[in-house]
């Protein structure tokens, strides 16, 4: 059974930070792009996503995550390139078909800002597995009972699809139409579906009984089995982000006062 | 000395009319092996649960009656304080895995981390259940890759770890192929070498009789008897409770060889006065 | 019945349970209308079917859980969208309180109104990120007539999304619905936390 992560196994420094930090810094990535909204920064952040991620030996595995909001970030530049209010100058055409700068330009914006973020959250996704996410979470304060849900969530989904197959099977052999038409596609959607969710549904029943067996909503302050390994680095990055923060302010400032 | 107490106990669920336990009444002494019996629907599943304190706290309803743990009343207390005095192990071994640990070790710590025991004595109270239950060796695999077998013992250690002194164990085998039974069977035989309190809803009627110092006969929300297995598998009215008795009684009755009004309900035993039978005659 | 029975947030064991079966719900929804090609997503049934069984509250958090999860394990850009997950879920505990999902028909109203909520939740989104688009082919097709047009961006933003959302939420609701009916009494009323211990 594989739980559901994008967690990639390596040896590198960015593995080993604390999950927390690396969440601090996708919020500063995407505050600092608030604080100054030009290309020229958001270039500057995604280099430096980009260099972590190429520490973190992970680089390759950006590219699906990219790859999710590749066709919606093509549309975007077509349909800016040509019908974006502000357009007014040519920037090329394409036989009749005339793109414009100004529409080019907010689309680069959007397009970089976008994959900047992405870049920020690749860090986080890629170097940590989801269950170290959690539970350093919870140590932080999150209610143990949220972080129950989190992690059983990435169990159960791979559990449920590896049922899919079986009830596919199952109902085809008893005759079920799951191809041609449409109103038949749709017939076919219940009886597929309605095992699945009544079984989980049921299963929840007995799992909370299961649970509040092992003291799940016991009022004793909760322990941990896992030790944590917080390195030099952990305590420093902070300042490192607040500095970062600071320091695009002064950037935005600048700007305003020329 | 007198573990659990159960006094005109009576229970419905909520929204509906019936009830499920109608006017219960038994004691068991601490260290017993108490089997229970009934058809499907007798409302053994809910006694159980009354036992732990999950009816009525977590299934609400109506409820009248009392269960004494160690002198404490459950519908007063709280299940995750009960859980520490009683366990329960239920039928279906997946749904109580919990899904949130990745492996045999951790979801065993699970209990352990929630009433807030410390690191080094949670590591030995995994080991020695593990150990326990013969499945250390699978200490790093997912939960969900153990066999049926094997889950429902990582269910049993994930309660023994809790050290409660009452086990109770609701049909654990009876979604298990007879293999994973078997093993299931074991554990809580060696659970009961240990001197741990053990209540057990079983339909197979051989290991009930090989098990149980006593046997809980119920039917329809109520207790028709309770009484050591010779005496319950030896009265004459056991089809009308939807309960079959082990096979040896089975043959014993047919050939009425009996000892003392009462029939064999092992193996052992039985060939024992089948032995004397034939001698006598 | 008071109000504060909907809103609570003292959660029991049996209504968090009940959030990871709604998020893989979801999923599997998800699943098998791509296998079976159907023109919808139906991404929601989950979600709505913890509505209607425990609430806005736990609905909102299977939202919420359903799309951080997916954030986490494929898609980071669905952490943004958990917005609008919440948003369905609320809504639909809400109308499911007031007893308004009552038949096929009132489920399609509610769909729609869910998909108005979606809608108007998810249009700064789709704005501030993708300068207005939603990446669906019908609607963002819309989108480019209606900027072509010299529509208000927040107009074809808002319409963008409506369009899809409409059938979409519609269709899930129904088949929520039509779930929700067929679910035992004893396991819809576990959710329940109106219920009190009674003395016999
Ligand atoms: N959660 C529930 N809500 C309502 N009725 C229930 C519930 N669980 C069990 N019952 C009913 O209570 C009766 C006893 O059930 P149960 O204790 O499970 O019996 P057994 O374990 O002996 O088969 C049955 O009639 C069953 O339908
Ligand atoms: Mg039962």
């Amino acid at each position: 059974m594989k739980s559901l992560s994008l967690y990639q196994e390596r040896d590198s420094i960015i593995h080993e930070i604390e999950p927390i930090n690396k969440l601090l810094y996708i919020l500063t990535t995407i505050l600092i792009m608030i604080i100054v909204p030009s290309i020229k920064c958001a270039v500057l952040c995604m280099i430096i996503s980009l260099m972590l991620l190429l520490k973190a030996n992970v680089i390759k595995k950006v590219l699906p995550i990219i790859n999710f909001s590749f066709i919606i970030l093509i549309s975007i530049i077509i349909i800016q390139g040509l019908f974006n209010i502000n357009n007014k100058t040519v920037l090329f055409n394409i036989g009749k078909i005339k793109f414009y700068k100004e529409g080019m330009m907010y689309s680069a914006l959007i397009v970089i800002r976008v994959i900047n973020i992405l870049c920020a959250f690749a860090l986080l996704v890629l170097t940590t597995k989801p269950s170290d996410l959690i539970e350093d979470l919870v140590r932080r304060g999150l209610s143990p009972k949220i972080g129950y849900v989190l992690s059983s969530v990435l169990q159960i989904i791979p559990q449920m699809t590896s049922t899919m197959g079986t009830i596919m099977d199952a109902q085809r052999s008893r005759g079920l139409e799951t191809e041609g038409k449409l109103i038949n596609r749709i017939k076919a959607f219940f009886p597929l579906i309605g095992p699945v969710v009544m079984n989980s549904l049921i299963a929840t029943r007995e799992r909370a009984m299961a649970l509040e067996i092992r003291a799940f909503s016991s009022k004793n302050k909760k322990t941990f089995l896992n030790e944590t390994k917080s390195t030099k680095l952990d305590s420093s990055l902070k300042y490192i982000f607040i500095a970062a923060v600071i320091l695009s302010i002064i950037w935005r400032a600048a700007i305003w006062t020329k | 000395m007198d573990k659990i107490v159960v006094e005109n106990l009576k229970y419905k669920y909520p929204l509906t009319d019936k009830l499920v336990l109608n006017d219960i009444s038994f004691k068991i002494e601490k260290g017993q092996f108490i089997g229970i019996i009934g058809q499907n629907g007798a409302g053994k599943s809910t006694l159980c649960q009354a036992i732990t304190g999950l009816v009525p706290l977590f299934f609400k309803g109506a409820y009248g009656g009392r269960v004494l743990v160690d002198g404490i009343e459950v519908a007063k207390s709280n299940i995750s304080d009960i859980s520490l005095k009683v366990g329960m192990v239920f039928q279906n071994p997946f749904t109580q895995v919990t899904g949130s640990k990745l492996t045999v070790y951790e979801e065993v710590a699970f209990g352990l981390e929630n009433i807030g025991l410390n690191r080094e004595e949670m590591k030995n109270r995994i080991d020695e259940a593990l150990n326990l239950l013969g499945i250390y060796r699978f200490k790093d695999r997912n939960p969900f890759d153990l066999s049926g077998g094997q889950m429902q013992r990582l269910a049993i250690a994930g309660i023994i770890a809790m050290q409660p002194d009452v086990i109770i164990l609701d049909e654990p085998t009876s979604q298990l192929d007879p293999q994973g039974s078997e093993e299931v069977f074991k554990a809580v035989w060696d659970l009961k070498k240990r001197g741990i309190t053990i209540i057990m809803v079983e339909h197979k009627m051989e290991k009930i009789a090989e098990y149980s110092d006593k046997v809980l006969l119920m039917h329809d929300g109520k207790v028709i008897d309770f009484d050591t297995p010779e005496k319950i598998f030896s009265r004459d009215d056991l089809m009308q409770y939807g309960v079959i008795e082990p096979a040896y009684t089975r043959i014993c009755k047919a050939f009425d060889i009996k000892d003392s009004g009462l029939y064999p309900v092992t193996l052992d035993r039985a060939c024992e006065m089948v032995v004397k039978y034939n001698e006598h005659n | 019945m008071s109000k504060k029975s909907m809103w609570s947030v003292k959660f029991s064991t049996a209504s968090l349970v009940l959030i990871p079966a709604a998020v893989g719900i979801n999923y599997i929804g998800k699943l098998f209308a791509g296998v079976l090609k159907l023109p919808l997503w139906l991404d929601s049934i989950g979600t709505m079917l913890a509505s209607m069984l425990a609430g806005p509250v736990i609905g909102a958090l299977s939202g919420a859980i359903n799309n951080i999860i997916y954030g986490l394990t494929m898609d980071p850009i669905s952490f943004v969208y958990a917005v609008t997950s919440i948003a369905i879920g609320i809504t639909i505990g809400i109308l499911a309180y007031k007893g308004l999902i009552k038949n096929i028909l009132s489920a399609v109203l509610c769909g729609i109104i869910a998909a108005f909520v979606a809608a108007v939740v998810s249009t700064p989104i789709n704005i501030a990120f993708w300068g207005g688009q939603t990446g669906n082919i019908w609607g963002d097709g819309l989108f480019a007539i209606l900027v072509a047009k010299k529509f208000p961006l927040w107009i074809a933003s808002f319409l963008d999304e409506l369009v899809v959302d409409i059938p979409d939420k519609a269709a899930t609701l129904i088949v929520s619905y039509i779930i929700f009916k067929g679910l035992p009494k004893s396991l819809t009323n576990l959710y329940d936390n109106k219920n009190e211990i009674e003395q016999l």
